[in-house]
């Protein structure tokens, strides 16, 4: 079985349909790039699997562990909830660090709280994920004295601190001026290979070409295609695709 | 006739007795209506609308009319109505009286403070917190406390500066804070007739009290500087 496997997830915001029959799987160390226009259900999609929304139905299988099943979701605590929820990380467009703490206590947050680890520990874990993303001379700046692609980069961290098995994107660099995405792209890319599986929303086409191992393409809350780059950028089949990425590749 | 350096002791030490009930009422008032704003406005928040339309109605009543009408009708209310002053004669009584007519009059003016304060707070900080496997407690206490402080405490500062003058109401129902103290001796108190600087020189009192209490709104103001929202 994959790694993992959302099976029919459907969710509905009143009478809006969303998401409609969603299934995919993904294996260990797989970047997955989802891709679709505006509207489409990506975000909400991500949000599911974090348990930022809670879907009508389906299934979300990590690792052999059913994480939600439409079926038996009442029975769910707070508690469970909170542990289920720590196999994803999310890094959320617009950052949503923390103000009042610097880069490093942005990172350091959630590990001290859990208390699984020494402080000295979790000190040295928040510093070398600062390391790995850039950022070893900015550790005592505050949130507002950061560029936006550093406060990106500081939300990735943070995100590694509690070593998610499933890092989540929802459109990371969506948000940063032109200048600024580089530099985020990058350090996503240089997750890649370890042993972080990724899932990102991206309108970075040539981004999820270069990075992802397979592309999701949705449209009207349905997954329209799915392969690998090359397939759904050298060979797209659906009417839908071929239109977006037309509109993708103009320029104005 | 006393001149004004004769007068001055006596003055002085009747408006200091004065400006003591004056400083009474403005702590009492604080210290009932800071938490009492905080229950009011979790209330105004309900989820259980009759309990959010109810205290929004409440709100909107108290802070829609004047509170020296509020003052008269808690003083003299209960005894109009059930025929029993609860309230007990002389200056403890009335001070009682003012001190519930202030607290619920603040209480509702500071939880519209706070509401504004907790409303203001993004979701996304909520949702990073949850997304970090923090629970309820942890995202309020570690995460939006701070930032709904540093939203509150420019508004908060004014509403308490204005509680400082706003003590000076309570003298309608003959409580004897510092400008009815003044006040007296227009007439005749302490061996002195028709003197009006002393109520005049209460104004000194006040701005010496508000300059302290915006030297210290200031200082918390700056210390909550090095974070921006
Ligand atoms: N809380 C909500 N209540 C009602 N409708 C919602 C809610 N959240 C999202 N939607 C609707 O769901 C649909 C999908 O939204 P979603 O944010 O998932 O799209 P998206 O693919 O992420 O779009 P974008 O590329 O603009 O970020 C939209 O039509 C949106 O209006
Ligand atoms: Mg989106």
């Amino acid at each position: 079985m994959a790694f993992l496997q959302v099976n029919h997830i459907e969710k509905h915001f009143g009478s809006t349909k969303v998401l409609e029959n969603i299934s995919f799987s993904m294996e260990k160390g797989q970047v997955l790039a989802i891709i679709g226009s505006s509207g489409s259900g990506k975000t909400t999609l991500l949000r599911c699997l974090n348990f930022l929304e809670t879907p009508g139905s389906g299934q979300i299988v990590l690792n052999d562990e059913v994480l939600f099943d439409g079926e038996t979701y009442h029975a769910i605590s707070d508690e469970e909830q909170r542990k289920k929820r720590l196999h994803f990380g999310m890094v959320f467009q617009s950052f949503n660090l923390f103000p009042q703490y610097t880069a490093l206590q942005n990172v350091t947050l959630a590990p001290s709280l859990q208390k699984k680890q020494s402080a000295e520990e979790i000190d040295a874990l928040g510093k070398s994920l600062l390391k790995k993303v850039g950022l070893e001379n900015k550790m005592d700046f505050y949130p507002c004295q950061l560029s936006g692609g550093q406060q990106q980069r500081v939300a990735i961290a943070r995100a590694l601190a509690l070593h998610p098995d499933i890092l989540c994107f929802d459109e990371p660099t969506s948000a940063l001026d032109p200048e600024l995405t580089g530099e985020v792209l990058k350090v996503i890319k240089g997750l890649k290979g370890g042993d972080s599986t990724m899932i990102i929303v991206t309108h970075e086409m040539e981004f999820a070409k270069n990075v992802a191992d397979r592309i999701i393409f949705m449209a009207d809350g349905v997954i329209e295609e799915e392969g690998t780059p090359d397939e759904i950028f050298g060979n797209p089949k659906s009417e839908k695709i071929k239109a977006f990425l037309a509109k993708s590749l103009e320029t104005i | 006739m006393l001149t004004f350096w004769e007068q001055f002791p006596i003055v002085f030490s009747a408006l200091n007795e004065g400006f003591v009930q004056t400083l009474k009422l403005f702590f009492i008032t604080l210290l009932g209506a800071l938490p009492l704003g905080l229950l009011i406005s979790f209330c105004s928040m309900s989820k259980f609308a009759p309990l959010q339309k109810l205290t929004r109605m409440i709100i909107w009543i108290v802070r829609g009319s004047p509170l020296m009408l509020q003052l008269l009708i808690i003083f003299f209310g209960p005894g109009l109505l059930f025929g029993v002053p609860i309230w007990g004669g002389g200056e403890s009584g009335r001070f009682t009286a003012a001190a519930v007519a202030f607290i619920i009059n603040y209480a509702c003016y500071f939880s519209e403070i706070y509401r504004s304060g907790i409303e203001s707070i993004p979701h996304g900080q909520y949702e990073a917190g949850q997304v970090l496997g923090m629970t309820k407690r942890q995202i309020f206490f570690k995460v939006t406390l701070l930032q709904m402080v540093k939203r509150i405490v420019p508004p908060m500062s004014n509403e308490i500066i204005t509680l400082v003058k706003d003590t000076s109401l309570a003298r309608i129902i003959a409580l004897q804070e510092i400008i009815w103290a003044g006040e007296a001796f227009t007439t005749t108190s302490h061996g002195i007739s028709g003197q009006v600087w002393p109520l005049f020189f209460t104004g000194v009192y006040y701005l010496a009290f508000n300059g302290i209490l915006t030297i210290l709104f200031s200082k918390l103001e700056k210390k909550l500087d090095y974070f921006k929202i």
